[in-house]
């Protein structure tokens, strides 16, 4: 049993919970910055050409924890730029409203589109 | 005398740490900036697209690029039944609406109220640690008044062992006057006592002189005595 719950462990990677990322040193980075990418640096999303898409997507990691971290990021990004000034406004809350609508349309487009008015497009 | 051993080699000790600095298991600090908390929030359009979506339109299509865009790709979307306009298109319409007309109210308002609360909150925050700050500048500024008024200590001290010196000086004076006259005292009685002592023996001498001269007159020289007497006399009357 006690074997069993060890390999889980091993299997959940439970000891990298709540630690840093790899690539985090405080003596060369400062304070720890959850918006940030640790890793090492490779071209930003926007400026990748789109012939070079596949082989930058092949660089990336691929995997639950990756992925996880990546919306973290994002999301720790989108809050200190819009939530946290101290003069914030109220885009955020448009931001979420509108994000929320559009993924709210899409889950349900599979109903939706029996609505259609038009055979014929 | 371990101990004493242990004193002696502190010295040698203190050189060490001043050679290799006090060492400390805290990280050192690095020359990277410290994030900081933006006081604005980044520009936006429409109330919520942000502007850099924006920005990324205008190297390739220019300022107009990304309305053009929106339009077009609304359009497309609508035109085609990609986005259907049913009922719930609607619902939403009408909740924008009201949606915009409490931002244009009450929003200018309710921002207001909130950036005073927020000032509120962090004058509260600070205002602790400037009082902090400040109750340790008072510290130091107490501290920095009593250095400069232990300095008259030292002009105290010097009074004071002036004072010490007078008051020795005095005191030897004192003693110097009462040696002198204690002396004055005993040389006087001595000469006091020398006078009497001569006086006496003296007085004595002449009596026993006296005395003695007196026992040794006899009867008949006393006669001659006065028959001389009479004569003298009896030439002094013949020569008045």
């Amino acid at each position: 049993m006690e074997q069993l719950c060890n390999k889980f462990a091993e299997l959940i990677k439970f000891d990298s919970w709540g630690c840093y990322p790899k690539g985090y040193d405080r003596a060369t980075h400062g304070p720890y910055d959850p918006s940030r990418y640790y890793g090492k640096p490779d071209t930003p999303f926007s400026q990748v050409k789109i012939r070079d898409l596949p082989d930058w997507f092949a660089r990336r990691e691929k995997g639950f924890k990756p992925f996880a971290s990546l919306i973290s990021r994002a999301h720790w990004r989108w809050q200190m730029r819009y939530m946290h000034p101290k003069r914030g406004t109220a885009a955020p809350l448009w931001q979420l409203i509108f994000a929320g609508m559009t993924v709210g349309y899409i889950a349900n487009y599979a109903r939706l589109r029996g609505h259609r008015h038009y055979k014929y497009h | 005398m371990l101990s004493r051993l242990s004193f002696r080699h502190i010295p040698s000790q203190l050189k060490a740490i001043a050679a290799c600095g006090i060492q400390t298991s805290a990280v050192k600090s690095s020359s990277e900036p410290r994030p900081k908390r933006p006081v604005e929030a980044p520009r936006v359009r429409f109330g919520f697209i942000p502007d850099e979506w924006f920005q990324l339109f205008h190297p390739k299509t220019g300022v107009t690029g990304p309305y053009v865009f929106l339009t077009t790709f609304g359009t497309y979307l609508v035109s085609k039944e990609w986005y259907v306009l049913e009922d719930e298109y609607y619902t939403g319409l009408c909740l924008l609406s009201i949606f915009l007309f409490a931002t244009y109210k009450v929003g200018p308002k309710l921002g207001a109220y909130l950036d005073k609360e927020i000032d509120a909150v962090e004058n509260n925050l600070n205002s602790s640690r400037e009082e902090e700050i400040a109750d340790c500048k008072a510290i130091i500024q107490n501290l920095e008044k009593e250095k400069w008024s232990s300095e008259a200590q030292l002009m105290i001290y010097d009074i004071k062992k002036q004072n010490v010196l007078m008051q020795l000086e005095a005191n030897y004076r004192e003693n110097l006057a009462i040696a002198y006259t204690e002396v004055k005292k005993l040389l006087d009685y001595h000469s006091q006592i020398d006078g009497i002592n001569r006086r006496i023996s003296q007085k004595h001498m002449v009596q026993w002189i006296t005395n003695s001269v007196l026992k040794a007159i006899t009867p008949e020289q006393e006669k001659t005595n006065l028959l001389q007497c009479i004569k003298d006399l009896e030439t002094l009357s013949a020569k008045a």
